[in-house]
Protein backbone atom coordinates (compact mmCIF):
# COMPACT_ATOMS: atom_id res chain seq x y z
CA UNK A 1 0.00 0.00 0.00
CA UNK A 2 1.35 3.42 -0.93
CA UNK A 3 0.83 6.87 0.57
CA UNK A 4 -1.76 8.92 -1.30
CA UNK A 5 0.31 12.06 -0.66
CA UNK A 6 3.89 11.14 -1.50
CA UNK A 7 3.58 7.65 -2.96
CA UNK A 8 5.89 6.02 -0.41
CA UNK A 9 5.32 2.48 0.86
CA UNK A 10 3.20 2.64 4.01
CA UNK A 11 4.19 0.88 7.24
CA UNK A 12 1.98 -0.50 10.02
CA UNK A 13 1.68 3.04 11.47
CA UNK A 14 -1.32 5.26 10.83
CA UNK A 15 0.85 7.95 9.31
CA UNK A 16 3.23 8.04 6.39
CA UNK A 17 6.79 7.59 7.60
CA UNK A 18 8.03 9.68 4.69
CA UNK A 19 5.71 12.72 4.60
CA UNK A 20 3.82 12.34 7.87
CA UNK A 21 0.36 12.39 6.28
CA UNK A 22 -2.45 10.79 8.26
CA UNK A 23 -3.31 7.57 6.41
CA UNK A 24 -5.54 5.83 8.97
CA UNK A 25 -8.78 6.48 7.07
CA UNK A 26 -7.08 5.84 3.75
CA UNK A 27 -5.88 2.47 5.00
CA UNK A 28 -9.40 1.58 6.15
CA UNK A 29 -10.76 2.41 2.71
CA UNK A 30 -8.15 0.15 1.13
CA UNK A 31 -9.03 -2.63 3.60
CA UNK A 32 -12.73 -2.34 2.76
CA UNK A 33 -11.93 -2.48 -0.94
CA UNK A 34 -9.85 -5.62 -0.38
CA UNK A 35 -12.61 -7.15 1.73
CA UNK A 36 -15.12 -6.66 -1.08
CA UNK A 37 -12.63 -8.11 -3.53
CA UNK A 38 -12.26 -11.23 -1.36
CA UNK A 39 -16.02 -11.51 -1.12
CA UNK A 40 -16.34 -11.16 -4.88
CA UNK A 41 -13.67 -13.80 -5.40
CA UNK A 42 -15.50 -16.23 -3.13
CA UNK A 43 -18.79 -15.63 -4.88
CA UNK A 44 -17.23 -16.05 -8.30
CA UNK A 45 -15.71 -19.32 -7.04
CA UNK A 46 -19.17 -20.75 -6.37
CA UNK A 47 -20.60 -19.27 -9.58
CA UNK A 48 -22.65 -16.62 -7.82
CA UNK A 49 -21.69 -14.25 -10.62
CA UNK A 50 -24.33 -11.61 -9.86
CA UNK A 51 -23.14 -11.46 -6.25
CA UNK A 52 -19.54 -11.35 -7.42
CA UNK A 53 -20.30 -8.43 -9.75
CA UNK A 54 -21.94 -6.51 -6.89
CA UNK A 55 -19.02 -7.12 -4.51
CA UNK A 56 -16.35 -6.32 -7.08
CA UNK A 57 -18.04 -3.11 -8.08
CA UNK A 58 -18.22 -2.13 -4.43
CA UNK A 59 -14.53 -2.92 -4.13
CA UNK A 60 -13.76 -0.63 -7.07
CA UNK A 61 -15.90 2.15 -5.60
CA UNK A 62 -13.56 2.15 -2.63
CA UNK A 63 -10.38 1.72 -4.60
CA UNK A 64 -10.43 2.18 -8.34
CA UNK A 65 -6.79 1.02 -8.47
CA UNK A 66 -7.65 -2.43 -7.16
CA UNK A 67 -6.42 -4.10 -10.32
CA UNK A 68 -7.19 -7.66 -9.21
CA UNK A 69 -10.79 -6.67 -8.46
CA UNK A 70 -11.13 -4.95 -11.83
CA UNK A 71 -9.64 -7.86 -13.76
CA UNK A 72 -11.89 -10.32 -11.95
CA UNK A 73 -14.90 -8.12 -12.64
CA UNK A 74 -14.01 -8.20 -16.35
CA UNK A 75 -13.69 -11.96 -16.21
CA UNK A 76 -17.08 -12.33 -14.52
CA UNK A 77 -18.67 -10.03 -17.09
CA UNK A 78 -17.13 -12.10 -19.87
CA UNK A 79 -18.49 -15.28 -18.31
CA UNK A 80 -22.03 -13.86 -18.37
CA UNK A 81 -21.62 -12.94 -22.05
CA UNK A 82 -21.16 -9.19 -21.44
CA UNK A 83 -18.13 -8.89 -23.69
CA UNK A 84 -18.01 -5.11 -24.01
CA UNK A 85 -18.29 -4.58 -20.26
CA UNK A 86 -15.47 -7.09 -19.77
CA UNK A 87 -13.30 -5.37 -22.37
CA UNK A 88 -13.94 -1.97 -20.77
CA UNK A 89 -12.77 -3.19 -17.36
CA UNK A 90 -9.65 -4.80 -18.81
CA UNK A 91 -8.76 -1.72 -20.85
CA UNK A 92 -9.10 0.53 -17.78
CA UNK A 93 -7.08 -1.95 -15.77
CA UNK A 94 -4.33 -1.94 -18.37
CA UNK A 95 -4.27 1.85 -18.38
CA UNK A 96 -3.98 1.95 -14.63
CA UNK A 97 -1.20 -0.64 -14.58
CA UNK A 98 0.43 -1.01 -18.02
CA UNK A 99 3.07 -3.53 -16.87
CA UNK A 100 2.65 -7.02 -15.43
CA UNK A 101 -1.09 -6.99 -15.81
CA UNK A 102 -3.07 -10.12 -16.65
CA UNK A 103 -5.70 -7.91 -18.34
CA UNK A 104 -3.18 -7.40 -21.13
CA UNK A 105 -3.21 -11.13 -21.73
CA UNK A 106 -7.01 -11.24 -21.74
CA UNK A 107 -7.25 -8.39 -24.26
CA UNK A 108 -4.60 -9.93 -26.50
CA UNK A 109 -6.30 -13.30 -26.42
CA UNK A 110 -9.58 -11.71 -27.48
CA UNK A 111 -8.07 -9.43 -30.11
CA UNK A 112 -5.80 -12.08 -31.64
CA UNK A 113 -8.85 -14.15 -32.59
CA UNK A 114 -10.65 -11.59 -34.73
CA UNK A 115 -13.24 -14.08 -35.95
CA UNK A 116 -14.17 -14.92 -32.35
CA UNK A 117 -14.45 -11.23 -31.48
CA UNK A 118 -16.53 -10.65 -34.58
CA UNK A 119 -18.82 -13.55 -33.66
CA UNK A 120 -19.25 -12.13 -30.15
CA UNK A 121 -20.10 -8.74 -31.58
CA UNK A 122 -22.61 -10.40 -33.90
CA UNK A 123 -24.28 -12.05 -30.90
CA UNK A 124 -24.65 -8.65 -29.23
CA UNK A 125 -26.14 -7.12 -32.39
CA UNK A 126 -28.55 -10.02 -32.76
CA UNK A 127 -29.53 -9.78 -29.10
CA UNK A 128 -30.29 -6.08 -29.55
CA UNK A 129 -32.29 -6.91 -32.67
CA UNK A 130 -34.24 -9.54 -30.72
CA UNK A 131 -35.01 -6.92 -28.11
CA UNK A 132 -36.33 -4.62 -30.84
CA UNK A 133 -38.51 -7.47 -32.15
CA UNK A 134 -39.89 -7.95 -28.64
CA UNK A 135 -40.76 -4.26 -28.41
CA UNK A 136 -42.48 -4.53 -31.80
CA UNK A 137 -44.41 -7.56 -30.56
CA UNK A 138 -42.72 -9.82 -33.15
CA UNK A 139 -42.10 -12.50 -30.58
CA UNK A 140 -41.55 -15.37 -33.04
CA UNK A 141 -38.79 -13.46 -34.77
CA UNK A 142 -37.31 -12.57 -31.39
CA UNK A 143 -37.23 -16.26 -30.41
CA UNK A 144 -35.48 -17.20 -33.67
CA UNK A 145 -32.96 -14.40 -33.23
CA UNK A 146 -32.25 -15.35 -29.61
CA UNK A 147 -31.73 -18.98 -30.57
CA UNK A 148 -29.11 -17.80 -33.09
CA UNK A 149 -27.49 -15.66 -30.40
CA UNK A 150 -27.27 -18.59 -28.02
CA UNK A 151 -25.90 -20.92 -30.70
CA UNK A 152 -23.03 -18.42 -31.11
CA UNK A 153 -22.55 -17.62 -27.41
CA UNK A 154 -24.31 -20.04 -25.11
CA UNK A 155 -23.08 -18.15 -22.00
CA UNK A 156 -25.07 -15.00 -22.74
CA UNK A 157 -27.23 -14.95 -19.58
CA UNK A 158 -29.41 -12.03 -20.63
CA UNK A 159 -30.28 -13.77 -23.90
CA UNK A 160 -31.24 -16.93 -21.99
CA UNK A 161 -33.39 -14.85 -19.66
CA UNK A 162 -35.12 -13.01 -22.49
CA UNK A 163 -35.77 -16.29 -24.32
CA UNK A 164 -37.17 -17.78 -21.12
CA UNK A 165 -39.41 -14.74 -20.72
CA UNK A 166 -40.69 -15.18 -24.28
CA UNK A 167 -41.37 -18.87 -23.64
CA UNK A 168 -43.17 -17.93 -20.44
CA UNK A 169 -45.27 -15.43 -22.34
CA UNK A 170 -46.26 -18.13 -24.82
CA UNK A 171 -46.85 -20.52 -21.89
CA UNK A 172 -44.15 -22.95 -23.01
CA UNK A 173 -43.19 -23.59 -19.42
CA UNK A 174 -40.89 -26.59 -19.98
CA UNK A 175 -38.80 -24.70 -22.49
CA UNK A 176 -38.68 -21.67 -20.23
CA UNK A 177 -37.55 -23.89 -17.36
CA UNK A 178 -34.83 -25.40 -19.51
CA UNK A 179 -33.51 -21.94 -20.46
CA UNK A 180 -33.60 -20.80 -16.85
CA UNK A 181 -31.67 -23.86 -15.74
CA UNK A 182 -29.04 -22.96 -18.30
CA UNK A 183 -28.90 -19.50 -16.70
CA UNK A 184 -28.53 -21.09 -13.28
CA UNK A 185 -25.67 -23.24 -14.59
CA UNK A 186 -23.82 -20.04 -15.54
CA UNK A 187 -24.93 -17.74 -12.74
CA UNK A 188 -26.35 -19.53 -9.68
CA UNK A 189 -27.76 -16.55 -7.84
CA UNK A 190 -29.22 -14.24 -10.40
CA UNK A 191 -32.33 -12.76 -8.80
CA UNK A 192 -34.15 -12.33 -12.09
CA UNK A 193 -33.48 -15.92 -13.11
CA UNK A 194 -34.60 -17.22 -9.73
CA UNK A 195 -37.79 -15.13 -9.87
CA UNK A 196 -38.64 -16.45 -13.35
CA UNK A 197 -37.82 -19.99 -12.29
CA UNK A 198 -40.12 -19.73 -9.31
CA UNK A 199 -42.94 -18.60 -11.58
CA UNK A 200 -42.25 -21.41 -14.06
CA UNK A 201 -42.12 -24.06 -11.35
CA UNK A 202 -45.41 -22.80 -9.96
CA UNK A 203 -46.95 -23.24 -13.38
CA UNK A 204 -45.42 -26.66 -13.96
CA UNK A 205 -46.49 -28.18 -10.61
CA UNK A 206 -50.17 -27.47 -9.96
CA UNK A 207 -51.23 -26.39 -6.48
CA UNK A 208 -52.00 -29.77 -4.95
CA UNK A 209 -53.29 -28.50 -1.65
CA UNK A 210 -56.10 -26.69 -3.41
CA UNK A 211 -57.43 -29.90 -4.97
CA UNK A 212 -58.07 -32.63 -2.46
CA UNK A 213 -58.75 -35.43 -4.99
CA UNK A 214 -55.45 -34.74 -6.63
CA UNK A 215 -53.71 -35.16 -3.27
CA UNK A 216 -55.48 -38.42 -2.70
CA UNK A 217 -54.35 -39.54 -6.07
CA UNK A 218 -50.80 -38.62 -5.18
CA UNK A 219 -50.99 -40.76 -2.12
CA UNK A 220 -51.98 -43.69 -4.22
CA UNK A 221 -49.01 -43.40 -6.51
CA UNK A 222 -45.27 -43.16 -6.47
CA UNK A 223 -43.80 -40.15 -8.30
CA UNK A 224 -40.20 -39.86 -9.28
CA UNK A 225 -38.28 -37.85 -11.78
CA UNK A 226 -36.09 -39.33 -14.47
CA UNK A 227 -34.20 -36.64 -16.39
CA UNK A 228 -36.91 -34.23 -17.50
CA UNK A 229 -39.84 -36.63 -17.09
CA UNK A 230 -41.97 -37.16 -14.01
CA UNK A 231 -42.97 -40.81 -13.77
CA UNK A 232 -46.11 -41.68 -11.81
CA UNK A 233 -46.43 -45.30 -10.80
CA UNK A 234 -49.85 -46.35 -9.33
CA UNK A 235 -49.68 -48.36 -6.10
CA UNK A 236 -53.01 -49.94 -5.35
CA UNK A 237 -53.65 -51.46 -8.72
CA UNK A 238 -54.96 -55.04 -8.54
CA UNK A 239 -54.59 -57.59 -11.25
CA UNK A 240 -58.12 -58.78 -12.20
CA UNK A 241 -58.75 -62.48 -11.61
CA UNK A 242 -59.03 -64.51 -14.74
CA UNK A 243 -61.04 -67.72 -15.32
CA UNK A 244 -60.31 -70.46 -17.86
CA UNK A 245 -63.16 -69.42 -20.16
CA UNK A 246 -62.05 -65.82 -20.24
CA UNK A 247 -58.52 -66.99 -21.01
CA UNK A 248 -59.81 -68.97 -23.98
CA UNK A 249 -61.88 -66.03 -25.16
CA UNK A 250 -58.89 -63.78 -24.81
CA UNK A 251 -56.77 -66.29 -26.70
CA UNK A 252 -59.34 -66.49 -29.47
CA UNK A 253 -59.58 -62.74 -29.62
CA UNK A 254 -55.79 -62.57 -29.79
CA UNK A 255 -55.72 -65.00 -32.70
CA UNK A 256 -58.45 -63.05 -34.52
CA UNK A 257 -56.63 -59.79 -33.92
CA UNK A 258 -53.40 -61.41 -35.10
CA UNK A 259 -55.01 -62.66 -38.30
CA UNK A 260 -56.67 -59.31 -38.88
CA UNK A 261 -53.36 -57.55 -38.33
CA UNK A 262 -51.72 -59.96 -40.76
CA UNK A 263 -54.41 -59.29 -43.33
CA UNK A 264 -54.43 -55.55 -42.87
CA UNK A 265 -50.67 -55.10 -42.55
CA UNK A 266 -49.05 -57.83 -44.62
CA UNK A 267 -51.44 -58.01 -47.57
CA UNK A 268 -51.16 -54.30 -48.39
CA UNK A 269 -47.41 -54.61 -48.00
CA UNK A 270 -47.32 -57.55 -50.43
CA UNK A 271 -49.57 -55.64 -52.83
CA UNK A 272 -47.34 -52.63 -52.56
CA UNK A 273 -44.31 -54.85 -53.26
CA UNK A 274 -45.94 -56.32 -56.35
CA UNK A 275 -46.91 -52.84 -57.48
CA UNK A 276 -43.36 -51.67 -56.94
CA UNK A 277 -42.01 -54.60 -58.94
CA UNK A 278 -44.37 -53.90 -61.85
CA UNK A 279 -43.51 -50.22 -61.63
CA UNK A 280 -39.83 -51.10 -61.83
CA UNK A 281 -40.45 -53.32 -64.86
CA UNK A 282 -42.41 -50.54 -66.55
CA UNK A 283 -39.63 -48.10 -65.78
CA UNK A 284 -37.03 -50.51 -67.19
CA UNK A 285 -39.05 -51.08 -70.38
CA UNK A 286 -39.62 -47.35 -70.70
CA UNK A 287 -35.89 -46.71 -70.35
CA UNK A 288 -35.08 -49.34 -72.97
CA UNK A 289 -37.72 -47.86 -75.27
CA UNK A 290 -36.21 -44.42 -74.81
CA UNK A 291 -32.74 -45.76 -75.58
CA UNK A 292 -34.04 -47.41 -78.73
CA UNK A 293 -35.84 -44.26 -79.80
CA UNK A 294 -32.60 -42.34 -79.39
CA UNK A 295 -30.73 -45.01 -81.40
CA UNK A 296 -33.35 -44.82 -84.16
CA UNK A 297 -33.01 -41.07 -84.28
CA UNK A 298 -29.24 -41.42 -84.57
CA UNK A 299 -29.57 -43.96 -87.38
CA UNK A 300 -32.09 -41.75 -89.19
CA UNK A 301 -29.69 -38.84 -88.96
CA UNK A 302 -26.92 -41.07 -90.33
CA UNK A 303 -29.13 -42.24 -93.21
CA UNK A 304 -29.97 -38.63 -94.02
CA UNK A 305 -26.30 -37.71 -94.00
CA UNK A 306 -25.36 -40.65 -96.23
CA UNK A 307 -28.21 -39.83 -98.62
CA UNK A 308 -26.86 -36.28 -98.89
CA UNK A 309 -23.37 -37.59 -99.57
CA UNK A 310 -24.75 -39.97 -102.17
CA UNK A 311 -26.57 -37.13 -103.93
CA UNK A 312 -23.41 -35.03 -103.94
CA UNK A 313 -21.40 -37.89 -105.40
CA UNK A 314 -24.05 -38.53 -108.03
CA UNK A 315 -23.98 -34.89 -108.95
CA UNK A 316 -20.22 -35.02 -109.21
CA UNK A 317 -20.41 -38.11 -111.36
CA UNK A 318 -22.95 -36.49 -113.62
CA UNK A 319 -20.59 -33.60 -114.09
CA UNK A 320 -17.87 -36.01 -115.14
CA UNK A 321 -19.97 -38.42 -117.15
CA UNK A 322 -22.32 -37.11 -119.81
CA UNK A 323 -25.97 -37.97 -120.21
CA UNK A 324 -25.10 -40.87 -122.49
CA UNK A 325 -22.51 -42.24 -120.07
CA UNK A 326 -19.45 -40.96 -122.01
CA UNK A 327 -16.82 -39.09 -120.06
CA UNK A 328 -16.88 -35.37 -120.89
CA UNK A 329 -13.13 -35.07 -120.92
CA UNK A 330 -12.68 -37.94 -123.35
CA UNK A 331 -15.34 -36.36 -125.50
CA UNK A 332 -13.56 -33.02 -125.38
CA UNK A 333 -10.21 -34.62 -126.21
CA UNK A 334 -11.66 -36.42 -129.18
CA UNK A 335 -13.30 -33.19 -130.27
CA UNK A 336 -9.99 -31.36 -130.01
CA UNK A 337 -8.23 -34.08 -132.03
CA UNK A 338 -10.94 -34.04 -134.68
CA UNK A 339 -10.83 -30.23 -134.87
CA UNK A 340 -7.09 -30.28 -135.40
CA UNK A 341 -7.15 -33.02 -138.00
CA UNK A 342 -9.91 -31.36 -139.98
CA UNK A 343 -8.91 -27.66 -139.90
CA UNK A 344 -5.41 -27.55 -138.45
CA UNK A 345 -6.95 -24.88 -136.20
CA UNK A 346 -4.20 -24.42 -133.65
CA UNK A 347 -6.06 -21.84 -131.59
CA UNK A 348 -9.30 -23.87 -131.21
CA UNK A 349 -7.30 -27.01 -130.39
CA UNK A 350 -5.31 -25.12 -127.79
CA UNK A 351 -8.51 -23.85 -126.17
CA UNK A 352 -9.93 -27.40 -126.07
CA UNK A 353 -6.74 -28.75 -124.54
CA UNK A 354 -6.75 -25.99 -121.91
CA UNK A 355 -10.36 -26.85 -120.98
CA UNK A 356 -9.36 -30.52 -120.61
CA UNK A 357 -6.33 -29.64 -118.48
CA UNK A 358 -8.54 -27.55 -116.18
CA UNK A 359 -11.23 -30.25 -115.74
CA UNK A 360 -8.97 -33.29 -115.08
CA UNK A 361 -5.53 -34.07 -113.83
CA UNK A 362 -3.79 -35.38 -116.94
CA UNK A 363 -1.40 -37.53 -114.90
CA UNK A 364 -4.34 -39.47 -113.41
CA UNK A 365 -5.99 -40.26 -116.75
CA UNK A 366 -5.56 -43.47 -118.75
CA UNK A 367 -2.43 -44.14 -120.81
CA UNK A 368 -4.27 -43.77 -124.13
CA UNK A 369 -5.79 -40.50 -123.03
CA UNK A 370 -2.41 -39.13 -121.95
CA UNK A 371 -0.79 -40.32 -125.18
CA UNK A 372 -3.38 -38.59 -127.41
CA UNK A 373 -3.28 -35.46 -125.25
CA UNK A 374 0.52 -35.21 -125.42
CA UNK A 375 0.48 -35.95 -129.15
CA UNK A 376 -1.90 -33.09 -129.79
CA UNK A 377 0.09 -30.84 -127.48
CA UNK A 378 3.32 -31.72 -129.32
CA UNK A 379 1.63 -31.05 -132.66
CA UNK A 380 0.34 -27.61 -131.81
CA UNK A 381 2.86 -26.73 -129.08
CA UNK A 382 5.71 -25.03 -131.02
CA UNK A 383 3.38 -22.90 -133.16
CA UNK A 384 1.26 -21.95 -130.21
CA UNK A 385 4.33 -21.28 -128.10
CA UNK A 386 5.70 -18.99 -130.76
CA UNK A 387 2.36 -17.12 -130.94
CA UNK A 388 2.28 -16.64 -127.19
CA UNK A 389 5.96 -15.68 -127.19
CA UNK A 390 5.32 -12.96 -129.76
CA UNK A 391 2.36 -11.62 -127.76
CA UNK A 392 4.33 -11.78 -124.53
CA UNK A 393 7.31 -10.04 -126.05
CA UNK A 394 5.09 -7.24 -127.38
CA UNK A 395 3.52 -6.82 -123.93
CA UNK A 396 7.03 -6.78 -122.39
CA UNK A 397 8.16 -4.04 -124.78
CA UNK A 398 5.05 -2.04 -123.92
CA UNK A 399 5.86 -2.34 -120.22
CA UNK A 400 2.76 -4.50 -119.47
CA UNK A 401 4.65 -7.10 -117.49
CA UNK A 402 1.58 -8.86 -116.09
CA UNK A 403 0.29 -9.65 -119.61
CA UNK A 404 3.84 -10.51 -120.67
CA UNK A 405 4.18 -13.02 -117.82
CA UNK A 406 0.82 -14.57 -118.67
CA UNK A 407 1.62 -15.05 -122.37
CA UNK A 408 5.21 -16.12 -121.85
CA UNK A 409 4.12 -18.68 -119.22
CA UNK A 410 1.79 -20.19 -121.85
CA UNK A 411 4.59 -20.08 -124.45
CA UNK A 412 6.84 -22.08 -122.10
CA UNK A 413 3.97 -24.43 -121.23
CA UNK A 414 3.35 -25.30 -124.88
CA UNK A 415 7.02 -25.63 -125.74
CA UNK A 416 9.45 -26.27 -122.95
CA UNK A 417 12.33 -26.07 -125.41
CA UNK A 418 11.53 -22.46 -126.23
CA UNK A 419 14.63 -20.95 -124.61
CA UNK A 420 13.82 -17.40 -125.68
CA UNK A 421 10.36 -17.61 -124.15
CA UNK A 422 11.77 -18.93 -120.87
CA UNK A 423 14.45 -16.25 -120.74
CA UNK A 424 11.97 -13.52 -121.61
CA UNK A 425 9.65 -14.84 -118.87
CA UNK A 426 12.51 -14.52 -116.40
CA UNK A 427 13.09 -10.95 -117.60
CA UNK A 428 9.37 -10.17 -117.23
CA UNK A 429 9.44 -11.45 -113.62
CA UNK A 430 12.58 -9.43 -113.06
CA UNK A 431 11.07 -6.20 -114.39
CA UNK A 432 7.86 -6.89 -112.50
CA UNK A 433 10.03 -7.01 -109.33
CA UNK A 434 9.01 -10.62 -108.60
CA UNK A 435 12.54 -11.52 -107.56
CA UNK A 436 11.77 -15.01 -106.34
CA UNK A 437 10.23 -16.18 -109.62
CA UNK A 438 12.80 -14.25 -111.63
CA UNK A 439 15.69 -16.06 -109.91
CA UNK A 440 13.98 -19.44 -110.26
CA UNK A 441 13.33 -18.87 -113.95
CA UNK A 442 16.90 -17.62 -114.60
CA UNK A 443 18.17 -20.76 -112.87
CA UNK A 444 15.95 -22.87 -115.09
CA UNK A 445 17.32 -21.15 -118.23
CA UNK A 446 20.89 -21.74 -117.03
CA UNK A 447 20.14 -25.39 -116.24
CA UNK A 448 18.17 -26.29 -119.39
CA UNK A 449 20.18 -24.37 -121.96
CA UNK A 450 23.79 -24.36 -120.76
CA UNK A 451 26.41 -22.68 -122.93
CA UNK A 452 23.85 -20.69 -124.91
CA UNK A 453 23.67 -16.92 -125.19
CA UNK A 454 20.41 -16.83 -123.24
CA UNK A 455 22.03 -18.88 -120.45
CA UNK A 456 24.91 -16.42 -120.14
CA UNK A 457 22.54 -13.46 -120.18
CA UNK A 458 20.40 -15.21 -117.58
CA UNK A 459 23.49 -15.77 -115.42
CA UNK A 460 24.39 -12.08 -115.61
CA UNK A 461 20.90 -10.93 -114.60
CA UNK A 462 20.78 -13.54 -111.92
CA UNK A 463 24.06 -12.25 -110.48
CA UNK A 464 22.59 -8.78 -110.43
CA UNK A 465 19.67 -10.02 -108.38
CA UNK A 466 21.69 -12.02 -105.86
CA UNK A 467 25.46 -11.55 -106.35
CA UNK A 468 26.29 -13.42 -103.14
CA UNK A 469 25.00 -16.72 -104.49
CA UNK B 1 -47.66 -13.48 -11.88
CA UNK B 2 -44.99 -12.03 -14.14
CA UNK B 3 -46.06 -9.27 -16.52
CA UNK B 4 -44.27 -9.64 -19.81
CA UNK B 5 -44.39 -5.97 -20.74
CA UNK B 6 -43.08 -4.89 -17.35
CA UNK B 7 -40.32 -7.48 -17.41
CA UNK B 8 -39.33 -6.49 -20.94
CA UNK B 9 -38.66 -2.95 -19.72
CA UNK B 10 -35.91 -4.36 -17.49
CA UNK B 11 -33.98 -5.58 -20.53
CA UNK B 12 -31.71 -3.01 -22.14
CA UNK B 13 -29.72 -3.16 -25.36
CA UNK B 14 -26.26 -4.57 -24.84
CA UNK B 15 -23.22 -2.45 -25.69
CA UNK B 16 -21.58 -3.35 -28.99
CA UNK B 17 -17.81 -3.55 -29.45
CA UNK B 18 -17.87 -0.29 -31.43
CA UNK B 19 -19.34 1.45 -28.37
CA UNK B 20 -16.63 0.17 -26.00
CA UNK B 21 -14.43 3.26 -26.38
CA UNK B 22 -17.28 5.60 -25.46
CA UNK B 23 -18.25 3.39 -22.52
CA UNK B 24 -14.69 3.50 -21.19
CA UNK B 25 -14.45 7.29 -21.50
CA UNK B 26 -17.81 7.80 -19.84
CA UNK B 27 -17.03 5.60 -16.86
CA UNK B 28 -16.86 7.56 -13.61
CA UNK B 29 -13.67 6.41 -11.96
CA UNK B 30 -13.91 8.52 -8.83
CA UNK B 31 -13.51 6.29 -5.78
CA UNK B 32 -13.71 6.74 -2.02
CA UNK B 33 -9.97 7.24 -1.81
CA UNK B 34 -10.20 10.19 -4.24
CA UNK B 35 -12.97 11.72 -2.17
CA UNK B 36 -10.97 11.26 1.02
CA UNK B 37 -7.87 12.87 -0.44
CA UNK B 38 -9.98 15.75 -1.75
CA UNK B 39 -11.61 16.26 1.65
CA UNK B 40 -8.28 16.15 3.44
CA UNK B 41 -6.80 18.72 1.06
CA UNK B 42 -9.80 21.02 1.47
CA UNK B 43 -9.64 20.83 5.28
CA UNK B 44 -5.91 21.48 5.13
CA UNK B 45 -6.45 24.53 2.94
CA UNK B 46 -9.11 25.85 5.34
CA UNK B 47 -6.82 25.40 8.33
CA UNK B 48 -4.06 27.22 6.45
CA UNK B 49 -6.42 30.11 5.70
CA UNK B 50 -7.38 30.37 9.37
Amino acid sequence: MFCYNCGCLLSEHDFCTACGADVALYKKIMYVSNMYYNEGLEKAGVRDLTGAITSLRQSLKFNKNNIEARNLLGLVYFETGEVVAALSEWVISKNLRPEKNVADDYINRLQSNSSRLDALNQTIKKYNQALVYCMQDSKDLAVIQLKKVLSLNHRFVRAHQLLALLYMDSEEWERAERELHKCIDIDRNNTQTLRYLKEVEMMLVPDETAHQPAKRKKDESVRYQSDNEIIIQPLNMKEPKRTGASTLINLGLGVIIGLAATYFLMVPAAQANAKNESQKTITKISNESDARAVRIQELEAEVEKLTGQNEDLNQELENIVGADGTLHTIDELLLAASSYLENQDVQATAENLETIAQSVNIEETSEGFQSLYRMLLAAIGPDLSQTYYTEGNDAFNKGDFTAAIENLTKAVYYDEANADALFQLARAYHRNEDTENAVATYDKVIELFPGTTVARSAQRYRDELSPAE
Amino acid sequence: MINFEEELKKFHPSLEVEDAEEAIYNQDLTDMADLLVKMLKESEEKSNEV
